[in-house]
């Protein structure tokens, strides 16, 4: 059988190599376009209901003013909003210490038959800023509330 | 080209008559479905949501079964140095053996996924894009067990080296092939594998010539 | 037979006498080079750390819990380094067929899986106050965590092969192919929506406050001279375990 030498079969392969990379380059710049996400916003919500009992992760920041919780206080009830649109919470069990409102959280859990979201899981998400507590609250003065405004 | 045909068909051939490559994986895999409704228990909604990840995992360690004699017979038997003397290069023969892997190994899988499907009571919309996941999958996991099987060849270590080499780098494909309906991860899964096997030949390669010495 | 690369065998001497005299002067670069390394790099770090557990402020959200990241961060740095600067070393290894190279990867490689377990470990800990869990599978979490077992296979691979030059280009092998795990590492972050924040510092800037931030440098800068001072430190033992072998076996050589 007549051979190309391993220099030039070795060069026929690396083009090869080379468009099967570019063409999965393509295809993962894509499939990037419309990615699974880690979790859903409430506009994501809002705009394709999930069915009530799938589970899924509600992703967003916890709305200022809406944290109460049930008369027996087992119970915290909130509001994630991603500004757009607004999903209410109720989860039962050990907050995290960043909890905060105007921060971001993520909820496992979900809808009941009422459309009401119950959580199983409650992670909070913190932000890239780092900063000491004076100069968050002077931010907050001059009108840049941490946290805020920011859709995670 | 011609002689990446022949290679293909060769070492195809030769996984037909050894069906520790690709009957024992097949085994293995319809075996985990089998198995795991079992130690889960009777709970079909259970199972069905759980059926995507299941066969993944099973396709998975299935992949590991045929590493080991994927290049050591050949080395052992002095077919690999023959072949190389005879002025092939060693990236063809691991291009070869990957294609043929993908052919011999992914086939017989996807023909299976459907009927371990069918056991662990998926619903039937689920199946093309978990089958599509798979597809890619399988040509991930042909070109890491052609790097696995070239690098542990010669090597003391078995199954469990095999093992701790090829998982880590198959997690991403995992995560993405498991959950097939969500947007983008068919994709992503597809991307991954094509990279692993962009890659193969010339890791493959590589080792097969370092491991004449 | 096969030689092994290092070490100065006279009579095979003459076609590599290149790659023998690196060696003995890296030798001697590397003894005079790893105290300072070794000392410098735990001066910063326990500078660093000790300005961020005690004189840094706390953060305006997380409190004092935020102290962790002076460890956290930098090992999370310079294992994600660590493995591109293994990779690379595999690469020139490869190419160039330099048995220094070569060399460092089995040097780096213990290292490196060391520093990516205490960032394992010190974010595990640090998520469970503030995130509320220990652990989450998510693309920033689990690629460091897959990151860890690549290294993990690197060093098998390395000892599971009885010829150790070739285990080393195995190893090395499979080092560059696991670097196609960085950029996943990399764009988890970016693009996803993942639990863990995205990177606090960018070409474009930091958001870390300077008060946080200094300290975190300092003790970046010493976990990065300690990883080059313990790697120098595996350098120089494992040319000195490849020089007594070859002295064993030009004894056992001489006696037969």
């Amino acid at each position: 059988m007549a051979v190309a030498k391993p220099k030039q079969q070795r060069l026929v392969l690396a083009l090869a190599a080379l468009a099967v990379m570019v063409a999965a380059g393509i295809v993962a710049i894509f499939a990037l376009q419309d990615t699974a996400a880690y979790f859903k916003a409430p506009s994501d919500i809002a705009a394709e209901p999930p069915a009530p009992g799938q589970t899924i992760r509600l992703g967003g920041l916890v709305k200022a003013g809406s944290v109460g919780r049930s008369a027996d206080g087992l119970v915290l009830n909130f509001t994630v909003t991603d500004m757009k649109a607004d999903t209410p919470v109720s989860y039962r069990g050990i907050v995290p210490d960043l909890f905060r409102e105007n921060q971001g959280v993520i909820a496992t859990g979900s809808f009941d038959a009422s459309g009401h979201f119950v959580a199983r899981e409650l992670l909070a998400k913190h932000d890239e800023n780092y900063m000491p507590p004076e100069v968050a609250k002077a931010l907050e003065k001059n009108g840049h509330p941490m946290g805020a405004g920011r859709p995670t | 080209m011609k002689l990446l045909l022949a290679l293909i068909r060769r070492d195809l051939a030769l996984m037909a008559g050894r069906p520790g490559e690709w009957l024992m994986p097949l085994a293995f895999f319809l075996l985990v479905a089998l198995l795991l409704p079992f130690a889960i228990g009777p709970d079909v909604a259970l199972l069905a949501r759980l059926a995507p990840g299941i066969l993944w995992v099973g396709a998975l360690l299935a992949s590991l079964i045929p590493v080991s004699t994927l290049f050591a017979l050949d080395s052992a038997d002095g077919t690999l140095d023959q072949l190389m003397v005879r002025g092939i290069a060693a990236e063809t023969l691991a291009a070869a053996r990957l294609v043929a892997l993908w052919l011999g190994f992914g086939g017989p899988l996807l023909l299976a996924a459907p009927l371990a499907a069918l056991m662990l009571g998926m619903p039937l919309p689920m199946l093309p894009p978990l089958l599509a996941g798979l597809l890619a999958g399988a040509l991930g996991l042909s070109a890491l067990a052609v790097i696995a099987g070239s690098v542990t060849l010669g090597a003391r270590g078995g199954a469990g080296l095999v093992a701790l080499l090829v998982l880590p780098l198959a997690i991403p494909m995992l995560l993405f092939g498991s959950s097939p309906t969500e947007p983008g991860a068919l994709g992503l899964a597809a991307a991954t594998a094509m990279m692993l096997a962009a890659v193969a030949p010339f890791a493959g390669g590589a080792a097969l010539r370092a491991s004449r010495g | 037979m096969r030689f092994p690369v290092l070490g100065p065998i006279p009579a095979m001497a003459a076609p590599d006498l290149h790659a023998l005299a690196n060696p003995l002067r890296f030798q001697r670069f590397a003894t005079a080079l790893t105290p300072w390394l070794l000392v410098l790099g735990l001066a910063f770090m326990t500078v660093g750390i000790w300005r961020g557990l005690f004189f840094a402020p706390p953060d305006y959200l997380q409190g004092e819990t935020v102290r962790i990241l002076y460890i956290h961060v930098p090992s999370a740095w310079f294992a994600m380094g660590g493995y591109l600067g293994m990779a690379l070393a595999a690469l020139a290894a490869m190419v160039w067929k330099h048995p220094l190279a070569a060399l460092s990867v089995r040097a780096i490689a213990p290292v490196g899986a060391l520093f990516a377990a205490i960032c394992l470990i010190t974010g595990s800990i640090w998520g469970r106050p503030t995130w509320g869990t220990w652990w989450v599978w998510d693309g920033r979490l689990t690629s460091m965590l897959v990151l860890f077992l690549l290294y993990l296979g690197v060093i098998a691979l390395i000892h599971s092969h009885d010829d150790k030059a070739r285990g080393l280009k195995m190893a090395g092998y499979l080092a560059i192919v696991g670097t196609l795990n960085l950029p996943i590492i990399k764009f988890s972050v970016e693009k996803w929506n993942t639990l863990h924040q995205p990177a606090s510092i960018r070409l474009s800037g930091s958001s870390i406050h300077p008060d946080m931030l200094q300290p975190l440098l300092l003790s970046a800068l010493g976990f990065l001279l300690l990883f080059a001072g313990l790697v120098l430190v595996r350098m120089r033992t494992l040319i000195a375990e490849q020089r007594l072998e070859m002295r064993a076996m030009r004894r056992a050589a001489r006696a037969g």
